[in-house]
């Protein structure tokens, strides 16, 4: 009996078995580990604590064996409680030689290794699952630095920013990282020593890949301590930012070149008006003086009409510029009304018979000769001027048609030269800004009739187009929507 | 000579408004300049019986043409004297008729088209 009250008092679980295997005694721990009632395993085989669906498993009549052998033996093993369930158990089997009269026996100590097991497993799970994540970051170099900078761990991120494989890189010093010039100067150095000093060091900058090229990167480091506070490296977690950097650069040079055609076409504005004021004055003066013409002697009067024909090129060329920026800032206002198209060409024709004489052009008017739009007059007016304008100077001395027909709802306005034409390519984009057909030193103007001229179609819903003409020369079309014809609206 | 016989000229710019002035004056008319509403009020009322017509640009510091036009419906006094908008913008038209006023023209004005409609409104020395 004061046996058993010593093994009570015993935290693991005692178990003592006879040499044919059968519990003689057990404790309080044991009892309560195995889930039996007390002193209920005496008697018990001791193989009813050890699963027997387990091949792997050693049994226990073998432990027992090595035990007698060997005095004593520990070992990791699976153990049966009495609902069968299984716990992992850390198990020390001792023999007690026969005598006293008695045979062979064995103290079997039991410890609990579940709780244990679980926080360990737990750990190494955690741990693993870590390791997972650090190695197959791909978009962030993941990797530690020895106390003295040298690289002491790798992953796929590192691999894939840096071009090293982790057999190539490990060992070497991390300067490897960085421009010539940084690492000369000591920037790694600067950067350790940052990172011991405030717990942390960041920046963006530029770093090398294997192959040379940099790439502009973001880097943390930050001192690495063991559980007792040691120092024993660095982290250096690395990204790779080329890519951001690129597109935040497009985008301040998408906004800065807005910003300057956003000022460029404010100036444009202003300019223009403030070139017209003056102009308007200067124009009023040559007028009143041209009117005054028949009381001058003719050499004057030629002269003033010359002066005036020039402020008149100056306005329109103001004008021009006007309306661009108009455009440009969707300022163009059209005062819509219903027109007849027809006699709209015959007023800009004859408006512009002295130009034409001038270019020695002849203006060929035909096709419908009535023909209502809704449109605004003026700036259709323009459109089919600066058309002509363009065809006076680029195919001087030859006719020019000028044609209006019909195409369903449709009004179809042609202007057709016998000039040079144009280049296929150059056809797509005559109307655009700027842009002219011929050469700037052969023929002056600013590209930008075209341009207006396409804007104010555009504006009335219509469309505009240029092709070459067979047998030479360039035609252009306007497209606008129509209302009816005179004729038809007649009864 | 008929009572009303001047031409205010409102501009606020000195070369354009001389230069109207001067040519107005040349082809017979008594044109005087005004150089913004404020200005064009005051001249109007003093008095307000010996004006023919006003030609009005529209964009002006102090008080623009707009406010000048607003003003002058409420003196009934002033209120009859037809007025032309002479204006640099180009969609003039709407303005126009939103102002009431006789008729507008765009600059750069042609002279012919600047003495017609004076003459349409005013009888010259």
């Amino acid at each position: 009996m004061t046996l058993q009250l010593v093994i009570d008092a015993v935290s693991d679980a005692v178990v003592v078995v006879d040499s044919p295997g059968t519990i003689e005694m057990s404790n309080a721990c044991a009892a309560r580990l195995y889930g039996y009632p007390d002193r209920q395993l005496q008697g018990k085989p001791i193989r009813v604590l050890f699963p027997d669906d387990d091949p792997a498993a050693r049994p226990i009549a073998s432990l027992l064996g090595d035990a007698r052998d060997r005095g004593c033996v520990e070992t990791q093993i699976w153990q049966r409680r009495a609902d069968a369930t299984r716990f992992l158990t850390n198990l020390v089997v001792r023999s007690i030689p026969e005598g006293e009269g008695r045979g062979a026996r064995y103290v079997l100590v039991t410890r609990d290794l579940t709780e244990q097991r679980r926080a360990s497993d737990e750990r190494s799970q955690e741990d693993t699952r870590f390791r997972t994540l650090v190695e197959n970051a791909r978009d962030y170099a993941i990797f530690m630095l020895d106390t003295t900078g040298h690289v002491a761990s790798w992953n796929e991120g590192a691999q894939r920013i840096k071009g090293y494989s982790a057999r190539e890189i490990i060992g070497q010093h991390f300067s490897k990282f960085y421009m010539v010039e940084d690492s000369r100067t000591g920037k790694c150095e600067r950067e350790l020593e940052t990172a011991m000093s405030e717990g942390r060091f960041e920046e963006e900058g530029w770093r090398l890949r294997k192959d040379g090229t940099r790439f502009w990167a973001n880097v943390v480091i930050a001192p690495l301590r063991d559980d007792r506070g040691v120092h024993i490296g660095f982290s250096k977690i690395t990204r790779d930012l080329t890519e951001r950097r690129a597109a935040e650069l497009d985008r301040l040079s998408l906004t800065r070149t807005q910003e300057a055609l956003r000022l460029r076409d404010e100036f444009l504005s202003v300019a223009s008006h403030e070139l017209r004021t003056p102009l308007v004055a200067l124009q009023l003066q040559l007028e009143s003086l041209d009117m005054q013409a028949a009381t001058l002697q003719p050499k004057q009067a030629s002269k003033i009409s010359r002066a005036r024909r020039n402020a008149t090129r100056l306005a329109d060329l103001i004008t021009t510029l006007l309306d661009v920026s108009r455009i440009a800032e969707g300022r163009l206002t059209l005062n819509m009304r219903e027109v007849d198209l027809g006699d709209l060409v015959r007023e800009v024709v004859d408006r512009l018979q002295e130009s034409a004489a001038a270019a020695k052009n002849i203006v060929v008017v035909s096709g419908e000769s009535m023909l209502l739009a809704v449109c605004d007059p003026l700036r259709i007016g323009q459109v089919l001027s600066n058309l002509l304008a363009n065809a006076f100077k680029y195919a001087a001395g030859t006719p020019v048609d000028v044609r209006l027909g019909r195409a369903g709802d449709v009004a179809v306005m042609t202007v057709e030269d016998r000039g040079p034409g144009i280049s296929e390519a150059q056809l797509e984009r005559i109307f655009d800004r700027f842009e002219r057909a011929a050469s700037m030193r052969n023929y002056p103007g600013m590209g930008l009739g075209l341009y207006v001229a396409r804007e104010i179609v555009v504006a009335h819903g219509g469309s505009t187009r240029a092709h070459n003409r067979e047998g030479g020369g360039t035609t252009v079309e306007i497209r606008l929507p129509v209302v009816s014809t005179l004729k038809e609206r007649t009864p | 000579m008929t009572l009303a016989h001047r031409v205010l000229v409102v501009d606020d710019d000195n070369e354009i408004r001389e230069t109207m002035v001067e040519i107005l004056n040349d082809e017979g008319y008594e044109a005087v300049g005004a150089s913004d509403g404020y200005e064009a009020l005051e001249q109007l009322r003093d008095p307000a019986d010996r004006w023919c017509l006003v030609l009005l640009d529209l964009m002006m510091p102090n008080m623009d043409g707009r406010t000048f036009r607003a003003e002058q419906l409420q003196d009934p006094t002033i209120a009859p004297i037809p007025v032309v908008i002479v204006s640099a913008m180009n969609d003039v038209a709407a303005t126009a008729e939103e102002l009431k006023v006789a008729a507008h023209m765009t600059k750069p004005i042609p002279l012919r088209e600047l003495i017609q409609v004076v003459r349409q409104f005013c009888a010259g020395n």
